[in-house]
């Protein structure tokens, strides 16, 4: 009946997060003081794999003494009509979540990275072979991702046989870092959209491409590609993105299209590219804000972690609050951290350029993808804390931003942020008994023993305009 | 910011166009209208503003009674036998006084949060000023006052600002128990509409009285990190003068805690508290225990520990007063809710009052001055603590014995526990000199002492319960996160994402009083289960108290274990009763930050978004008051279900749906209008769970809405087959009207559930996105 009932311990996603100490583990594979381990999903051609195989090279769990460390590859090869090179990535982050749905099972980390740990407690109801796990993975594979036909799993814990496939590994990952760095939204005719946060955000829709990742910071194009491949009638769909209308903005008469559709017309233009104009919508889950700061005429960007006001008073709550709920709101853009790594972070709009002020933190994060000559005149919260400390930083610093003022007539910075917090004094009622409409031209009115009753009075705060 | 009923007088004013002499300037309100978010539908709510609302709820939701009582009697045409279909001599029939005497609850229930929450915006205004800002998150909670903002449309920002919509509380009360005179309302539903209004009152209530609170008196301000402080018997240091606090209003507490500190005394007197009262003070002073929940009075008292007894109001037991006076512990009463017969001393000097008190002239004081209640508790403390000498009632084990020899094995005890614990048998082997049978029961005992009032030969049956267990009260040494306050607007945004990816699989909320059933251990349990599989956990009340009272292997008690920031695998104690507002609260704002929704007197939507939407589950498991009473309603109004123990059947009536009634559980798709089958989610409204397991497996059940991604929905299927095999053995009989898509299925239990699935001629659904709501459908742009 149960799907896992040649397995001696449960299988269930309640197991996941379970965290096997020490003194509890029968065995561990990988770990900090374990130099060879890896794990690796190859797609190859359906005559190199037989469906259901599992190997192990080495010592299985049963001849291991209690409290050992060991080496570990996992190799998982898989072939389908549908499976591309691509798609490895995706399918490989998928043994750590599957690993984790065994009962005694903790596996941490991914790639070259990886430690697991078996409990004794599981060990004792039988599970003493990697074949299980394999079993298990098998399984699983097979009936959550269909695009796999076949698919053979391979352990090595060999101390020796397993360094070759090891490095081998490691080049792999190499390549395909770089070829997914690499890959420029106009390399690709498909990009992927996402609805998943329509559920609480219903106008909501992302946009994935190569260089700009879900808001969320959760899918990458590749991701993207492998969810709706493999559930088509899901979330995430395949955009044909269509004509290139604006290089610089990122406008594709493909992703407008999709757009339209998806929010039922309520967002027709998307400019992938700029916080300004049209821009990107923001849901509710984003990782970051980038904000229009308008006396500097430059962005801020704040990641939710954190916690204090940023450069222009408003913590990240009022922030986001400006652009939440699927909205396209001029110079408040919800983004993910790795998008501010691609080389298309708010081009349109001058990129890094125009990047004045960020948090200490997530500038740490992404300092290696900001151009050389800009990443020491960006501020954090060390150098400033208001505008006036920020516009001398940049000074000081010579950020390109200067060269903006010089050349931006002065009124173009009236972008309206509510204010709110106008304080009254407390006795302001009599400020306004000037204004009462006493003041008939002409007349001397005198009034003796007046009382005026009023039960409710309004008084409205004349804001200034806002530009759009 | 605004003003009520300001006063200007200038005596002369010279302006260009006039000269005024002596004008007077009387206004009733003035408001400052900064809030730019345009008024809803629904400002300041009348009874019957949501009353469609509240059908479309009932109409799927049916109130299902359980007549606690049969009979009407509260007017002299009666007593009216309403039984077997029969209405009584006004006509009404046994659903109409059912539901009205759930209204009659509520009312009660909303009245004294209300009340409460008037004396402190009063009492604070007048020692803080109408202009002092609410301030409850500093610039992580934007969203000060979500439920206000939702029901009055009002946005407060000072103290002053808090009158007014007390105001309109106060109006909406009167008219709700006005309906249950004699010969006004007469059917059941509009009594079950009026039931929600109640509970949503209410919720303002709540809300008032702990933003003003916090804000005044500087208590954690939507801080993850409160201060861990002490609970339990054992954590009280009996060699210091004790101060016991009971209730629910911290005013009189602040008074203690304020001279405490003034008079260079920090550390040398101990404050302690029962039920709320207590919550709050720990609050304001992280160095004040917590006794335990509120059924911990009378022992606590018969312990002979306390020097002073403190009442202020709510859940107080009314014979505090004589069992105080047997360990010689001198009272005051603080409330004029509950003055205690005892005659008022706050216009008397406090050194006469400390006399009187000392030298036992009167067993109690009436003091209605908060600061005076400080001085003169504080005074006696100190000075009656080396006279008492800790002046114990619990008897010695000897007596316990003889006692045991006279018990003459009649079951009243026994017949009237509302525990039915089984007193006559550990009595038997008590008699013969094991205690071990009585000490079992002390974990049960929610200490009623009824069964002392039945005894023929009038044994002290609770103080032989709890001197069998005195090992285990004293061992009750155990830590609880201060509570801290609203859930921060970051916090909910951070929980975006995982709710949609599935990550977290719901929210439950326990909360409430402690008439357990089988001990408080089961909240602890209850909390712990649902924390490891990833849930929001958060709790309030006398169940945050009972949630604390367990240890792990390494001695660490669950909010030692669990993290306080609200996400996944926490728990967060909020603090005390009135603190479920922000449990409501956290509720309305995902539809605010996630969604954009308008809040602003815009209730209905944001009921419906959260009702399709946000899979929280309230579980009130010892629910015992009409308090209770009214903060459910108020949650059910919002679309949140609420689970009681097996007392809250007492409550009269449940809400349930009929998931067998497929018409039931149809909604719109906003994107196109269609009507769409989403199957019983959530199945219920109000539901008694017998058993803490089944309750467990209603939780995990009343989780699932209809907007589940199928990610988030196959999670919050794997915890509901897990719990429900766990409980009964086998995978419940329903799992089929919660697939919509191959999609939602678990993934580790495919092969299975695809097999049930074709045995019920399963056939795939869409997900819409939800809503009760025609108007709410939205049309295609352009076309």
């Amino acid at each position: 009946m149960s799907m896992f009932e040649d397995i001696p311990v449960e299988v269930g996603v309640i197991y996941e997060g379970e965290r096997i100490r020490r003194k509890e583990m029968q065995v561990e594979f990988g770990g900090p003081n374990i130099e060879h381990k890896f794990e690796l999903v190859r797609v190859k051609s359906p005559d190199e794999i037989e469906d259901g195989k599992i190997t192990i090279i080495g010592p299985d769990i049963k001849d291991m003494p209690e409290g050992s460390s060991h080496p570990l590859g996992i190799l998982v090869e898989v072939a389908g009509a549908q499976l591309e090179s691509e798609l490895e990535g995706v399918i490989e982050r998928r043994i750590h979540e599957y690993c984790n749905f065994i009962e005694g099972i903790m596996h941490l980390n991914q790639r070259y990275d990886i430690w697991l740990r078996l409990s004794k407690k599981s060990y004792q109801k039988g599970l003493n072979s990697l074949v299980y796990i394999g079993k298990v993975l098998h399984k699983l594979f097979k009936s959550e991702l269909p695009i796999i036909e076949k698919i053979q799993i391979t352990f090595i814990t060999d101390t020796e046989r397993v360094k070759e496939p090891w490095k081998e590994a490691l080049e792999i990952y190499e390549a395909r870092d770089a070829r997914a760095r690499g890959l420029k939204d106009e390399e690709v005719d498909t990009f992927y959209g996402c609805t998943l946060c329509q559920s609480f955000a219903p106008t909501h829709v992302c946009i994935i491409t190569p260089q700009r990742y879900s808001n969320c910071g959760a899918i990458s194009w590749f991701d993207g590609r492998a969810s709706a491949r493999i559930d088509p009638k899901g979330p995430v769909f395949a955009i044909e993105k269509g004509e290139l209308l604006d290089p610089v903005k990122g406008e594709y008469s493909g992703v407008n299209e999709m757009a339209k559709q998806k929010t039922l017309g309520e967002v027709t233009r998307v400019w992938l590219y700029s916080a300004f104009g049209h821009p990107h919508t923001s849901c509710g889950c984003f990782e970051g804000v980038a904000f229009y700061i308008p006396e500097v005429d430059g962005f801020g960007v704040v990641h939710r972690g954190y916690r204090e006001p940023t450069v222009n008073g408003l913590p990240f709550s009022t922030l986001a609050d400006s652009t939440a709920g699927g909205r396209q709101i001029d110079g408040f853009h919800g983004i993910s951290i790795e998008y501010m790594r691609s080389p298309k972070f708010l081009q349109a709009d001058g990129g890094w350029n125009r990047v004045v002020w960020m948090p200490f933190e997530v500038k740490e994060r992404v300092k290696d993808f900001i151009p050389k000559e800009i990443v020491d005149k960006i501020a954090t919260e060390k150098e400033a804390n208001t505008i006036e400390e920020l516009k001398k930083f940049l000074q000081e610093k010579g950020h390109p931003i200067v060269e903006r003022w010089k050349t931006l007539p002065a009124e173009a910075k009236a972008i309206a942020v509510e204010e709110e917090a106008v304080e009254m004094p407390a006795e302001a009622p009599v400020a306004t008994l000037p204004t009462l409409p006493i003041t008939a031209g002409g007349f001397k009115i005198i009034l003796k023993d007046a009382k005026i009753y009023a039960k409710k009075v309004i008084i409205r705060i004349e804001k200034p305009e806002k530009k759009g | 910011m605004s003003f009520k009923n300001v006063r200007v007088k200038i005596d002369e004013l010279k302006t260009r166009a006039a000269l005024i002499k002596n004008l007077q300037l009387s206004i009733g309100n003035v408001m400052e209208e900064t809030w730019e978010e345009h008024v809803g539908p629904t400002p300041f709510p009348s009874v019957t503003s949501l009353r469609e609302w509240d059908m479309k709820l009932l109409k799927r939701y049916k109130p299902y009674y359980l007549p606690f009582c049969e009979l009407c009697c509260l007017c002299t045409f009666g007593k009216c036998d309403l039984s077997e279909g029969k209405r009584g001599a006004c006509g009404i029939d046994m659903a109409a006084q059912q539901s009205r005497i759930v209204l009659l609850a509520c009312c009660i229930g909303a009245a004294t949060h209300i009340a409460h929450a008037r004396h402190l915006v009063e009492h604070l205004i007048e020692k803080f000023g109408r202009s002092h800002p609410i301030d409850v998150g500093g610039v992580h909670v934007k969203l000060e006052a979500p439920i206000t903002r939702l029901v009055c449309g009002v946005r407060p920002k000072t103290l002053g600002d808090l009158e007014g919509i007390l105001d309109y509380l106060e109006t909406q009360v009167t008219h709700l128990l006005s309906a249950t005179h004699t010969g006004q309302e007469g059917n059941n539903l509009d009594f079950e509409s009026k039931v929600f209004h109640a509970g949503m009152i209410d919720h303002v209530g709540l809300e008032i009285a702990d933003i003003a609170q916090v804000a005044a008196y500087g208590f954690p301000k939507a801080d993850p990190e409160a201060p861990l402080v002490d609970l339990g018997f054992g954590a009280i240091d009996i060699n210091k003068p004790v101060i016991m606090c009971v209730g629910h209003n911290v005013v009189p507490t602040v008074g203690i805690v304020d001279y405490i500190k003034s008079n260079g005394l920090d550390g040398q007197v101990e404050v302690c508290g029962l039920c709320c009262t207590a919550h709050d003070t720990t609050r304001y002073y992280p160095k004040a225990k917590i006794v335990g929940p509120i059924s911990w009075q009378i022992r606590f008292i018969r312990s002979g520990v306390p020097d002073v007894v403190i009442l202020d109001e709510q859940c107080i037991r009314t014979d505090a007063l004589n069992e105080a006076q047997r360990i010689k512990a001198p009272v005051i009463v603080t409330s004029d809710k509950n003055c205690m017969g005892l005659p008022n001393r706050t216009g008397d000097p406090p050194d006469t009052i400390v006399d009187d008190l000392i030298t036992g002239k009167v067993p109690g004081v009436l003091i209605l001055d908060p600061e005076l209640v400080g001085e003169v508790a504080v005074r006696t403390a100190v000075k009656v603590a080396p006279l008492r000498k800790k002046f114990k009632t619990l008897p010695e084990t000897s007596d316990v014995i003889s006692g045991a020899k006279l018990c003459r094995k009649c079951n009243n005890c026994k017949r009237v526990c509302p525990q039915d614990l089984d007193i006559p048998e550990a009595m038997e082997t008590a008699a013969n000199g094991d205690l071990s049978l009585l000490a079992d029961l002390y974990e049960f005992c929610i200490g009623c002492t009824r069964c002392e009032h039945v005894c023929p030969v009038e044994l002290p049956i609770h103080s032989f319960i709890v001197k069998a267990g005195e090992k285990q009260l004293k061992a009750e040494i155990f830590k609880i996160r201060s509570g801290r306050g609203a859930i921060q607007d970051t916090e909910i945004r951070n929980v975006g994402s995982p709710i949609v990816l599935g990550e977290i699989p719901g929210i439950l909320a326990a909360v409430g009083c402690a008439n357990y059933a089988k001990g408080g251990r089961e909240v602890a349990e209850i909390c712990m289960e649902f924390a490891n599989r990833r849930y929001i956990v958060v709790t309030s009340g006398c169940a945050a108290m009972s949630a604390a009272m367990y240890k792990n292997g390494e001695g660490k008690t669950p909010y030692e274990m669990f993290t306080g920031n609200f996400e996944a695998g926490c728990i967060v104690n909020v603090g005390s009763c009135v603190t479920n507002s922000h449990i409501a609260g956290a509720a309305i704002k995902i539809a605010s930050i996630f969604a954009k929704r308008n809040l602003r007197a815009n209730y209905e939507e944001i009921a419906d978004y959260i009702l399709n939407r946000v899979g929280a589950v309230g579980l009130a498991w010892g629910a015992m008051s009409q308090k209770a009473a009214s903060i459910a309603s108020g949650f059910w109004r919002l679309g949140i279900p609420v689970i009681v123990g097996p007392h809250g059947a007492k409550y009269r009536r449940m809400l349930m749906g009929r998931k067998d009634r497929e018409e039931d559980w149809y909604v719109y798709d906003a994107r196109t209008g269609e009507r769409v089958y989403v199957g019983p989610t959530p199945e219920h409204l109000f539901y008694a769970a017998e058993t803490k397991e089944e309750a467990m497996v209603m939780i995990a059940k009343l989780c699932m809405r209809p907007n589940d991604t199928t990610k988030g929905r196959a999670i919050k299927l794997t915890h509901y087959i897990d719990l429900h095999k766990r409980m009964y053995g086998k995978i419940p009989d329903d799992i089929h009207m919660f697939v919509r898509t191959k999609a939602d299925i678990p993934i580790t239990m495919k092969d299975e559930i695809l097999k049930i699935l074709e045995e019920r001629g399963w056939k795939e659904t869409r997900i819409p996105d939800p809503t009760l709501l025609p108007r709410l459908i939205r049309r295609r742009k352009e076309e």
